[in-house]
């Protein structure tokens, strides 16, 4: 089900609402993308405003978080156990540092790991732990506390867990340690290993030493990492302070001597505290009312995309288990209008599941039918009219957008109900099975993550309105593959039978918004990083706030 | 009531017969008596909320797992994350063990954050409390030289403009205030923070500037009523009581009538009114917690509601219910002792 | 001043006990000044919303044309013109106080009626029967209803049937215990007690004695009670609990509209002041009533 809400799934959330789609969200945001490694800073220290004055003295910052979105952390900050973990990224990756990192355009970038070499045609994946690392309480960082990590990390019911998207993970010692290497072992190729590695909490290691001796329940409130900034204080889902660490492996960072996390209900509640002079930067902004608004006083920066829009049919039942109703719905949806009008022009259109910021981005898709509303009445006519439920989450975008499409497909004659759910309610839709058509995001920086394609299209997925054999081993073998192209010509070849199926529309990719003050620089924010479902991290050792 | 602010159905008992009648009874016998007896009534009142709040969580759909994991969990990880929650059992064995740890003066720990009820509690509670301090000082300062200067001159100008005050604070919804508050004086003027909430021990000043804009949310339309309220009052008292005839017939001037005496046994009245609004204000302070980002009392219900974290809501709903009940009750102490007719045995019927 | 349990707003005016205010030098045109003002408005409100969209041809509520967003004030087709995704702000006002004045009406009517029989016969019939039922309503009254909401929401989605239901926690109770104070005051009045010492039926003493000479209490705190509703529903609305978009209310526009405050103030005040508005007269109707009542 829902991703991301539809991608409003950030900003305009009301506060309950936002509080229920954070679970969605936890989905949506699924992948850390982190805090940015050390070879990107070699290869662009140029090209940004850093000036690596050295540690601390980029000033202090406050970052206002979404409550439903990355502004909720009722289970805490204990990786294994954080079920909100992936929408927390954003402190996850301050506390803890990453193993990988994903850089502009999609770069793999290592940070507390310095490599990863596949073994055995893929079968094996081995990743190198950079030595010399210290917890900020000074434990060492090692290759057997990574595998410690992970292996409790796959024991956890929590979905923020590898588990569900290492399907075919070797039954015993999965992850073995050797020197300075880990292995994780697999019983059939796994290409999308650290893509998968980057949207699960296996990239986040936690000092299981200290957590032995704190005990869980003051580890999750004030966890040892290696990352960039230690715990000051912790309000569960209210704020969160931070310091500079000053034993961070990577000398002369972080930057920032302080950084507060704070949550706020909504986009308007964020402008509303940053013109009150109660933070500085605010992170996957929606409402393009209030960046708009915003843009007069600060930077307002779109982060890279990689998460579309689209209509999801129930394929199994009447009317969408026949082509032409779907058909209809692809004729009378007239994407470029919504865009315009709803999101100012700010989204390319696309024809799949992938979008610019993310690999095997085809804008086109041979076969795709776009919007021609004659045909569309046509089709109407000919189906001796259509009537529809249509459905979406709470969430004022996803709902803004429904309502507009509702009134496209009404001018083609078809007859449509909306509905919005919140979370439990939609859930049920779908185990239910009864629903029609619904408005969802659909795709992630690499299609083959939890939440990607397969989260909609797979016949494993309970949120999948498509039950095609074809398709699943199309999109199995995407994922299996360790090389690229093989991958990509896969993918092109899902959306192309997507296409010709008429499965599903798209409609463009959604991404949200950073709106900072005029004098904070840094990956994540004034350059603009690809999100790996639907936002993206920003990477706070390298973040400055100039005086 | 709960959600809202000004607004409430809190109505205890309409009419002058209630608290008269109680009045009567609390005069002709022992004070503790009445008081144990109310006490042991109180106790039911108290066990029927926290079952009420039980079967009523039990209604909603989903449960702790599923809220925490997310959509994307499947029933089996919510099923082992349950068990891992020990919450795999039936509703009335769930209810039993949180009732028998009570009983014992024990909480529980929250299924989310696993820290103790009470520490999260602790936390939450100072906040809203100094909430609605701050809100009832607002009301006060407003009402009670409105209500005097109305009060001196009935149907006056000023009498005329604060009743249309008083109408207004008492139609206008305390969101639409807090909006616009917030509008206004965080946004355009930038004067107070927009959200958040400063500690007492952090920074005294920084902790009221974070407090004002949502203690006027909620104290702007309490002054309204409270306006009214006394306004009635003080010109029954004027008109009614003997010794403000005597005193007015010793020569004392008007304006020292209404302040010195019949001002001071309106107040009696008025702060049995402010007892039996703790209830209905700590509601009214979800609603303005969630505006403001305040981490109260109500701001942690609905989050807890939202993870189906049971133990924090019944911490919560049993809060709620005892400031309703002790309100009520202390409401009604408040009569017998303070009102200086009844206090004296002396009739009032 | 009797100490009047009574709430913070809305209701309080009501806890002011009928014979409190003093009785008013001002003459019988002031009096019914008071109630008829107050009445023209309502009557006005009701007939915009429930009569205006058939007479004046406004957009439908809940149908947009994307191209139409964005219209400002006294724009040629949309008076108040739309929102940002292209819906008619004074049909959605129109449409939306009909939302929040049947969800009043509906949600007093059900507390006056159960609420209202549930305390007459609980006052009528006193002892511990009185005691065990009024023990409920206390447990009803203790209990923050915003728990109940939320699980009303969730378990059977949002409408606004499901808004009724939940509002009715904070009216059944309130009616039960208005109604049972006001028939415990004329429980011992004379022509009650010899219609039961005469052995008429008691139904027929409830029904013919008992409730005449407390609807009046009952019907002056209907309409300040209804304002109240009218507010819970916007606060529900505030917490995603009340009536579901597209369907307009007056609470969900406020709410909707704060989200983009800043950069679009009219689409929380316009709804803002059709709500004081309707507060307004209604608590300044119940007080002319009031009034009215205890002067008589």
């Amino acid at each position: 089900m829902v991703k991301v809400g539809v991608g409003g799934g950030t900003g305009r959330t009301r506060r309950s609402g936002a509080r229920r789609t954070s679970r969605l969200i936890v989905a949506a945001a699924c992948a850390a993308i982190a805090a940015y490694g050390v070879s990107w800073v070699a290869t662009s220290s140029a090209s940004t405003a850093k000036v690596a004055a050295g540690a601390g003295s980029g000033g202090s910052l406050t970052v206002l978080l979404n409550t439903g979105f990355e502004g909720a952390w009722p289970s805490g900050l204990d990786p294994s156990t954080d079920t909100n973990g992936l929408a927390n990224q954003d402190m996850m990756t301050s506390i803890f540092g990453d193993l990988f990192q994903l850089g502009p355009k999609g770069k793999i970038i290592p940070d507390l790991a310095t490599g990863y070499k596949f073994v055995d045609g893929g079968k094996v994946i081995d990743m190198t732990i950079r030595n010399g690392v210290k917890f900020s309480n000074g434990d060492r960082f090692t290759a057997a506390m990574v595998a410690k990590n992970i292996t409790r990390d796959l024991a956890s019911p929590c979905t923020c867990s590898p588990t569900s998207a290492w399907t075919t993970l070797a039954k015993t010692n999965p992850v073995t340690v050797s020197g300075n290497v880990v292995a994780v072992h697999f019983t059939a190729p796994y290409g999308a290993f650290i893509s998968s590695i980057i949207s699960s909490d296996a990239n986040w290691i936690a000092d299981l030493n200290a957590l032995q001796t704190m005990g869980a329940s003051a580890f999750q409130n004030a966890p040892v990492g290696a990352g960039p900034f230690t715990v000051v204080s912790d309000t569960p889902s209210q704020e969160i302070v931070l310091k500079r660490n000053p034993g961070y492996w990577q000398s002369g960072y972080p930057l920032l001597q302080n950084l507060t996390f704070k949550t706020v209900a909504n986009d308007e509640a964020a402008y509303e505290a940053m013109q009150a002079g109660q933070g500085q930067v605010y992170i996957d902004a929606s409402s393009p009312q209030i960046e708009a608004e915003a843009a007069k006083t600060y930077k307002v920066v779109e982060e890279k995309s990689t998460s579309p829009y689209d209509i999801q049919f129930n394929t199994s039942i009447a009317p969408f288990n026949n082509i032409e109703a779907r058909q209809a719905i692809y004729y009378a949806t007239n994407a470029k209008q919504i865009d315009d009008k709803l999101f100012n022009n700010l989204f390319p259109l696309t024809e799949s599941f992938t979008a610019p910021g993310g690999l095997f981005y085809e804008p086109k898709v041979p076969g795709y039918i776009g919007y021609n509303l004659a045909k569309a009445k046509a089709l109407v006519k000919k189906l001796g009219g259509l009537t529809v439920n249509f459905f979406t989450i709470a969430i004022p975008t996803a709902e803004e957008a429904t309502d507009a499409m509702a009134a496209q497909w009404q001018a083609a004659g078809i007859k449509v109900t909306t509905a919005n759910y919140p979370l439990a309610p939609l859930i049920s839709q779908f185990t239910g099975g009864k629903w029609q058509v619904a408005l969802q995001t659909a795709g992630a920086w690499d299609p083959a993550q939890g939440v990607g394609v397969g989260f909609r299209f797979d016949s494993h997925s309970p949120f999948s309105g498509v039950h095609s054999t074809q398709l699943d081993t199309i999109l199995e073998n995407a994922a299996g593959s360790t090389n690229l192209a093989t991958r990509k010509k896969d993918y092109a070849a899902a959306a192309a039978l997507i296409a010709k199926e008429a499965w599903g529309p798209f409609l463009f990719s959604y991404a949200p918004d950073q709106i900072f003050a005029k004098n904070v620089t840094g990956p994540g924010l004034s350059i603009p990083l690809p999100a790996v479902a639907v936002s993206a991290t920003v990477l706070w050792q390298d973040v400055t706030a100039t005086k | 009531m709960s959600a809202s602010a000004p607004a409430s159905f809190d109505l205890r008992e309409g009419g002058e017969a209630r608290p008269r009648h109680l009045g009567h009874r609390l005069a002709h016998s022992s004070l503790l008596r009445v008081l144990g007896r109310r006490l042991l009534a109180a106790i039911p009142v108290m066990w029927g909320v926290t079952f009420l709040t039980f079967l009523v969580m039990n209604l909603v759909p989903g449960n702790v797992a599923r809220s925490l994991l997310g959509a994307t969990a499947t029933p089996a990880q919510v099923n082992a994350y349950q068990a891992k929650l020990g919450l795999n059992h039936s509703f009335f064995v769930l209810y039993g063990n949180w009732l028998g740890n009570l009983l014992q003066g024990n909480f529980g720990n929250s299924y989310s954050s696993h820290a103790p009820v009470t520490s999260t509690i602790a936390a939450q509670l100072p906040v809203s409390f100094e909430l609605i301090a701050y809100a009832f000082i607002i009301s006060l300062v407003i009402s009670v030289p409105l209500a005097l200067l109305a009060a001196r001159r009935p149907n006056g100008i000023i009498d005329r403009l604060s009743m249309t005050f008083s109408m207004a604070g008492v139609s206008v919804a305390n969101y639409v205030l807090a909006v616009v508050l917030v509008w206004v004086f965080a946004d355009v003027v930038s004067a107070f923070p927009a959200i958040g909430f400063v500690s007492i021990g952090t920074n005294f000043g920084e902790n009221l500037r974070s407090l004002t804009l949502p203690a006027i949310a909620v104290g702007l339309p309490l002054a309204g009523f409270y306006t009214r309220l006394l306004r009635a009052d003080l010109l029954e008292q004027l008109q009614r009581e003997d010794y403000v005839v005597t005193a007015r017939a010793k020569g004392i001037g008007p304006w020292r009538v209404i302040v010195r005496h019949a001002l001071r046994n309106s107040l009696f009245g008025l702060i049995t009114v402010i007892a039996l609004n703790f209830g209905t204000l700590l509601g009214a302070a979800v609603i303005i917690e969630q505006i403001f980002s305040l981490p109260g009392l109500g701001n942690g219900l609905i989050q807890a509601i939202s993870n189906h974290d049971t133990p924090v809501i019944e911490a919560t709903v049993l809060i709620f219910a005892l400031m309703t009940v002790g309100g009520n009750l202390l409401a009604d102490i408040l009569y017998a002792v303070l009102d200086p007719r009844i206090r004296y045995g002396s009739t009032t019927e | 001043m009797a100490a009047q349990p009574s709430s913070a707003g809305v209701a309080g005016a009501i806890a002011l006990p009928l014979g409190d205010q003093p009785a008013a030098p001002a003459g019988r045109l002031r009096r019914t000044l008071k109630i008829t003002v107050p009445a023209a408005l309502l009557l006005l409100i009701f007939a915009l919303c429930f009569l205006g969209p058939l007479i004046f041809a406004v957009p439908s509520p809940t149908f947009t044309n994307i191209l139409d967003a964005n219209e400002g004030l006294f724009s040629p087709h949309h008076l108040f013109g739309t929102d940002q995704v292209g819906y008619d702000i004074l049909s959605r006002i129109l449409y939306g106080g009909r939302a929040s004045l049947e969800i009043a009406l509906a949600v007093n009517g059900i507390g006056m009626v159960a609420g209202g029989f549930f305390g007459m016969v609980a006052g009528y019939i006193g002892g511990w029967r009185d005691a065990v039922m009024m023990r409920f309503i206390d447990v009803l009254i203790a209990f923050p209803g915003i728990v109940l909401a939320i699980a009303i929401a969730e378990r059977l989605g949002p409408s606004e049937f499901h808004v009724i239901l939940a509002l009715t926690v904070f009216s059944v109770p309130a009616f039960a215990r208005l109604s049972r104070a006001a028939t415990l005051r004329v429980r011992e009045e004379t022509f009650i007690v010899a219609a039961r010492l005469s052995g008429t039926r008691t139904n027929r003493v409830l029904l013919r004695h008992v409730l005449p000479n407390i609807l009046p209490q009952l019907i002056t705190f209907n309409l300040l009670g209804m304002g109240i509703v009218v507010v819970l529903e916007g606060a529900l609305s505030f917490l995603n609990l009340g009536i579901p978009s597209p369907l307009p209310s007056w609470g969900n526009m406020i709410a909707s509209g704060q989200t983009v405050l800043t950069a679009e103030p009219r689409l929380v005040i316009l709804p803002s002041i059709a709500l004081f508005l309707t507060v307004l007269s209604l608590n300044l109707l119940g007080d002319g009533l009031r009034e009215h009542w205890s002067s008589r």
